[in-house]
Parts: C-alpha cells; sequence; structure tokens
C-alpha cells in the first residue's frame, strides 16, 4: 500500500475569517514509480485568500495544471499537504469528507471539446453535478434549477434537449461553466479556460466568470500562460517555473517590479499590439545557469516586503530587495 | 489590348442619396445569436436513418426476418420427427422421386434424408436451434463479458487478479475444453449452452477491458469525476454509451460465431446430443453420402451459410450506422 504522504502534516489547522481559505504547503507532486519516477511539482507553498483570484502562470509542462487538479483531489501529492478552510484535503479522506471538498471546490476544463461527454444531452450534463450530490428535491426543482443556470450563462432552455457537438467553442465552456456553478461551489480551480476558445469570445468567457465571483463571492485559481489576460482578470500572480515557483506577488506589483529573471523573461515575451514597438522590443532570455546555489547558500522563497515573495539563494535575494527599492 | 473605358463616378447623386436609406440599424440580439437552427439530433433515430438508407440493408435484412420467422414458426405448425418415416422406406430419396410418389408438399421439397425425414422440415427446426442457442450464448456472454469488462478495465486490483485469469484460460484449448466438458454434463442444449458460456465471456469481457482503457482517463470522465460522480454512473453514462458501436461490431460477429460453433461442434461429434435437431447433425449424417445425395447435404449447409452471412452482413452494416462519426452526412 502507498503511504499516505500527508501525514506528518495535521489534519486541521487554526482557520478564522480573513485566513487563507486555500493553502498548498510544500506539496511535491510526482509522476510514475521507482527509477522513472517523474517530479512535476515540488516544494510548492502558496496561500489564497477568500474572494481573491489568484494566477498561477508559466510555460507548458511547468506544473500549473498539475497543481490545479492536486486541489481537486485527481492528482496525489507526494509529499506536503492542502488545506482548505483549515481541513486537510489532500491524502486519504473519509468518503464525507471526500464529497463535500468535491463539492465546494470545483473545476472548468481547458478544452470545451473534450471536457463534455458528447453521448449526454446538456441537461444531463449540468445535473450531473445535482444528481451526485442529490442537491434537489424533485424533478421540476431540479430542471428548473438547470434552467435557471444555462440563462446565467447566457444559453437558452432549448438547448438542454441538444448534444455538445451541436454548439460552438464558446457555447460549450459556458455548459461547463454552468455544470460547475450548478453545484455553488466556493471555490473554482480553472485550468485554462480560454486557452481553446477563438480570441473574439474570450472576453464574454471571461465577463461571465468575474460575474460569478461577484455574486457568488467565489474564489478562483486562474491557470494560464497568456499574461496580457491574467492582468486583468487577477489580483494576485504565482509564477512557476519547471515545478518549482519562483515568484508571487500582487498583479500590478508584479507588473511593475518583476524581480526573478525568469519572471522577466515572461514579461518580456507579451506581444505587444503594435508591429513597429514589436519589432523593436528585446526579449530577455531567462538562462537558468545564471544562479548560483550552493549547499551553504539554498535557494528558498522569502517576501522581500509588500507581499512579494521570490525564490532564490541569500545573495539574490539582496539583490532582489535592493532593486525593489529602487536600487539599481 | 482592348482598354476598358472606366465609367465616372456620379459623386452628386449619391450625395444627394440619404444615408438612411442605403443602411439601417439591425438589433443585435443576444438570444438568436445563441440559437441553434439546426434539425434535433437523436442518437438511435439517426442510427436506423443511416442504416436504412443502404437498400441491400433492406433487402438483407428482409430476408432474415423471413429466415428467423420461419424458423420459429415453422417447426411449431409442421413438427419435426426424425424417425417419423424410418420404416416407410423412403430413404434418401431425391425431391423429384418423392414428388412422383406422394405429390407435391412443403415436406417432400427438399428430398429425404437417410433416416426417410423431410430436409426441409429438419432444416428450419435445427435452424431454430441454432439460433435460439447463439441468441441466448450471445446475450449471456455479452452481458457478463461487457459488465465484467468495464469494471476490469476501470479497477487496477480486478485488472491485476483477472490478467492471470485470463491468461490461464485463454491458454487452453477452447475446443478441448468444451469437449471435456460436453463429456463431463452431457450434450443436451442446456449444458452446451453450459459450456459455451462458462468461459465465453471472457474474451469478450478482455476486449472491453481495452476499449474501457482507451477512454477511461478522457477529460470528460475526469470532469465527471470531479463533480463526485460514482464509477458505477461512469460506466454507464460515461463509457458504455462510447463503445455502443464497438458492442454492435462484437454482437454481429459473435452471434454468427455460435451458429458456426454449434456446427462445427456438433459435426465433429462433441456438440449437441444425437436427439436435438441442428444443422450440425444434419451436414455430419449427409456428409459421407454428399455426392449421392447432394440435397441432404447441400440444404443445410446453404441455410446455415445463409444465416450466418446475413447477420454478419447486418451486424456490420448497423455497427457502422451506430458510428456517430457517420451520422453527420
Amino acid at each position: 500500500m502507498k503511504k499516505d504522504a500527508s501525514q506528518n502534516y495535521p489534519a486541521t489547522i487554526p482557520y478564522k475569517k480573513g485566513d487563507p481559505i486555500l493553502s498548498l504547503q510544500h506539496v511535491d507532486i510526482t509522476f510514475g514509480s521507482g527509477r522513472k519516477t517523474f517530479k512535476a511539482v515540488s516544494d510548492a507553498s502558496f496561500d489564497i485568500y477568500e474572494g481573491e483570484t489568484v494566477s498561477l502562470v508559466g510555460e507548458s509542462g511547468s506544473g500549473k495544471t498539475t497543481i490545479g487538479r492536486a486541489i481537486v483531489r485527481i492528482n496525489p501529492c507526494s509529499a506536503g499537504a492542502i488545506y482548505y478552510k483549515g481541513e486537510k484535503i489532500s491524502g486519504k479522506l473519509s468518503h464525507a469528507k471526500s464529497k463535500e471538498v468535491v463539492r465546494k471546490i470545483q473545476m472548468i476544463f481547458q478544452d470545451p471539446a473534450a471536457s463534455l461527454n458528447e453521448r449526454a444531452t446538456i441537461e444531463y450534463s449540468i445535473s450531473e453535478g445535482l444528481y451526485n450530490f442529490h442537491l434537489y428535491k424533485d424533478k421540476e426543482d431540479r430542471i428548473a434549477k438547470v434552467e435557471k443556470i444555462i440563462e446565467e450563462v447566457g444559453l437558452l432552455p432549448e438547448h438542454l434537449t441538444r448534444y455538445p457537438h451541436e454548439f460552438s467553442g464558446g457555447q460549450r465552456q459556458r455548459v461547463g461553466i454552468a455544470r460547475s456553478m450548478v453545484m455553488e461551489p466556493e471555490f473554482i480551480v480553472a485550468d485554462e479556460p480560454i486557452s481553446a476558445l477563438d480570441v473574439s469570445i474570450r472576453a464574454q468567457v471571461l465577463n461571465l466568470m468575474k460575474k460569478f465571483q461577484k455574486e457568488k463571492n467565489l474564489t478562483y485559481l486562474f491557470i494560464a500562460h497568456d499574461l496580457s489576460i491574467v492582468r486583468y482578470i487577477s489580483s494576485r500572480i504565482v509564477v512557476i517555473h519547471l515545478g518549482k515557483i519562483v515568484e508571487i506577488a500582487q498583479t500590478e506589483e508584479l507588473f511593475s517590479h518583476p524581480l526573478h529573471p525568469y519572471t522577466k523573461s515572461l514579461m518580456s515575451a507579451i506581444p505587444i499590439p503594435d508591429p513597429r514597438l514589436e519589432k523593436k522590443k528585446n526579449l530577455f532570455v531567462y538562462d537558468a545557469s545564471a544562479h548560483v546555489y550552493t549547499p551553504e547558500d539554498n535557494p528558498h522563497m522569502e517576501d522581500i516586503g509588500n507581499g512579494h515573495f521570490v525564490y532564490g539563494s541569500d545573495k539574490e535575494l539582496a539583490s532582489y530587495k535592493h532593486k525593489r527599492n529602487g536600487g539599481k | 489590348m482592348e482598354q476598358f473605358e472606366r465609367i465616372p463616378l456620379d459623386l452628386e447623386k449619391i450625395k444627394t442619396q440619404e444615408e438612411d436609406d442605403l443602411f439601417y440599424f439591425v438589433d443585435q440580439s443576444n438570444v438568436s445569436s445563441e440559437r441553434i437552427t439546426a434539425p434535433r439530433y437523436s442518437y438511435w433515430r439517426s442510427v436506423f436513418r443511416i442504416f436504412f438508407s443502404k437498400k441491400l440493408n433492406i433487402i438483407f435484412l428482409s430476408i432474415l426476418v423471413l429466415v428467423v420467422a420461419m424458423a420459429f414458426i415453422f417447426p411449431a405448425i409442421f413438427p419435426y420427427d426424425k424417425f417419423a418415416h424410418n420404416t416407410e422406406g423412403i430413404a434418401n430419396l431425391s425431391p423429384a422421386e418423392l414428388i412422383n410418389r406422394f405429390g407435391f408438399s412443403f415436406e417432400w421439397i427438399l428430398g429425404t434424408g437417410q433416416f426417410g425425414d423431410s430436409i426441409f422440415y429438419g432444416i428450419w427446426a435445427s435452424a431454430r436451434i441454432s439460433l435460439s442457442l447463439s441468441l441466448i450464448c450471445a446475450l449471456i456472454n455479452m452481458s457478463i463479458g461487457i459488465l465484467i469488462g468495464a469494471v476490469w478495465g476501470y479497477n487496477k486490483a480486478v485488472d491485476s487478479v483477472l490478467n492471470v485469469v485470463y491468461n490461464i484460460i485463454a491458454n487452453v484449448p477452447y475446443i478441448l475444453m468444451i469437449s471435456v466438458l460436453v463429456y463431463v454434463i452431457g450434450s443436451g442444449f442446456g449444458s452446451f449452452v453450459f459450456a459455451l458460456t462458462i468461459t465465453g465471456w471472457l474474451g469478450i469481457a478482455y476486449f472491453m477491458r481495452t476499449q474501457v482503457l482507451i477512454i477511461r482517463d478522457r477529460e470528460y470522465n475526469l470532469a465527471s469525476k470531479t463533480l463526485g460522480t460514482p464509477m458505477a454512473r461512469i460506466v454507464t453514462k460515461n463509457v458504455l454509451p462510447y463503445l455502443t458501436s464497438v458492442i454492435v461490431t462484437l454482437l454481429a460477429s459473435e452471434i454468427p460465431h455460435y451458429i458456426s460453433m454449434e456446427v462445427f461442434l456438433t459435426y465433429i461429434g462433441v456438440g449437441l446430443s444425437a436427439e436435438v435437431p441442428s444443422l450440425g447433425h444434419m451436414i455430419s449424417d449427409a456428409q459421407t453420402s454428399w455426392m449421392s445425395y447432394p440435397w441432404a447435404f447441400w440444404s443445410p449447409v446453404a441455410i446455415s451459410a445463409i444465416i450466418t452471412v446475413i447477420l454478419y452482413v447486418v451486424g456490420q452494416n448497423l455497427a457502422d450506422a451506430s458510428d456517430p462519426r457517420s451520422h453527420m452526412k
């Protein structure tokens, strides 16, 4: 039997209003076993407060989705623990607790074409969560709930008897949003919800997500690689590179003072919608070999002020701090 | 080269025209932009639309219905008794001789066998046995196979156990196992069904396991998992509906397979017992004298071939029609 990786962590930690709603503590996620073990995420720690939108950015394969899936309990953690409202939600859970977590933490998937059951009507797809938790009194109540949510996402009740292949990408994604929203969750992991969509309808889906956040006081973990969208939607940003979190800061703080060289390179890659400026732009290339990490000077995450966390050795952190405070 | 003359724009005329006459605003309606105008889609209706759009299918299906109706109704009206005319000295007579002697009757149109029995009555009674046998075996094996295969593909613990079971049983020659079973438990209809179904579902289950493995980790199944859907409902609502066309394809080859199996096993002498009318018996009885009495040999061969071929073709075409990729044409 596999050992429960999070057993060294207490089942509950003190939680009161104002504390982070979701807290990742030294989370490692590995795939495979034995010699083929691959560590997708190592020592990831960050907090998410109620009502905020935290974006997780990084390049493909950096472990963004892996972290998101660990929160919704699809991927197990091999070390560390995840707490939701002070209760541990990683590792083994009782059946009732696990169901409760599933209902409260929902996920919006990246590819709306792949994440809907092609052989079920929209009505079944949206009702699925309601069936699982019996969140309705009788059939009429369920239909009423489904019709209400489908109108809220801007679709029509007549769509309920249709099948996913009859919808456009944006409509499908809104069905995906409706199916998680109908369960009245508190926390949503949005795994690149707009990357697979046409540019013309991205704003529509983002605005819909913002509308739900305002109405239902939702907390989002927004996984993305498009920084211009991240700037629009998020309150804080977590930058991840090859499974390691390198920088965490408020959105504008990060955009005005990117400190870690990897964040800088990400920022410099944001396209400028002006071809003349875009051509003249200097790309900053991240060179991981520039870091000199020795056993005496172990890199770690540190708050350098203004809620700005950076990953680095003591020497690097000192220079980041200096730069942040206006030094050259 | 000829130059085209440019027609000068009458700017004055355009200026005098009111802008309102040329263009007008259209209200943007969010509701109408969401509306789907395509006709309503129904899976099974589309399956039958595609299936019946081929004339060949209609012809083959009619023949199949005719044969099945004959096999189940005819023996009930005209019961077949192999030894009824045993002492009348009419064994191995050709249709012409019989009609000359007794006058025209359906009983004699395919001649008689070595016991003076009517071949025409015989093939229908035998077809009834063969068809019921194959339908019962297919039904049992498919239901057990699909259910176990779905769990097998889903559950890692079940997977490791069943893989061992499968490897052991799949390596025992099938014919040998059935012969031994028939020797041990007798060779009536019931025991033959038992012999064919005791391990027959294993191959189907293994095939289903592979199919389930292919679609098990697709994103829509992960989505169902994050919605808290229990495994049983993921299997029945997410996995099996995707496998409908695979299951129909399987069924299309399974039913004819059991008919040939019955014919073959009875023919080599390990199948049904002698008192049960069967196509296999009729063929093996007539095979030694098939040159001299061809009607007694070719009639059961033909009927078994017609049943298996038609079942196979109809089944395959139904399987093609049940593939949703064919519905969009």
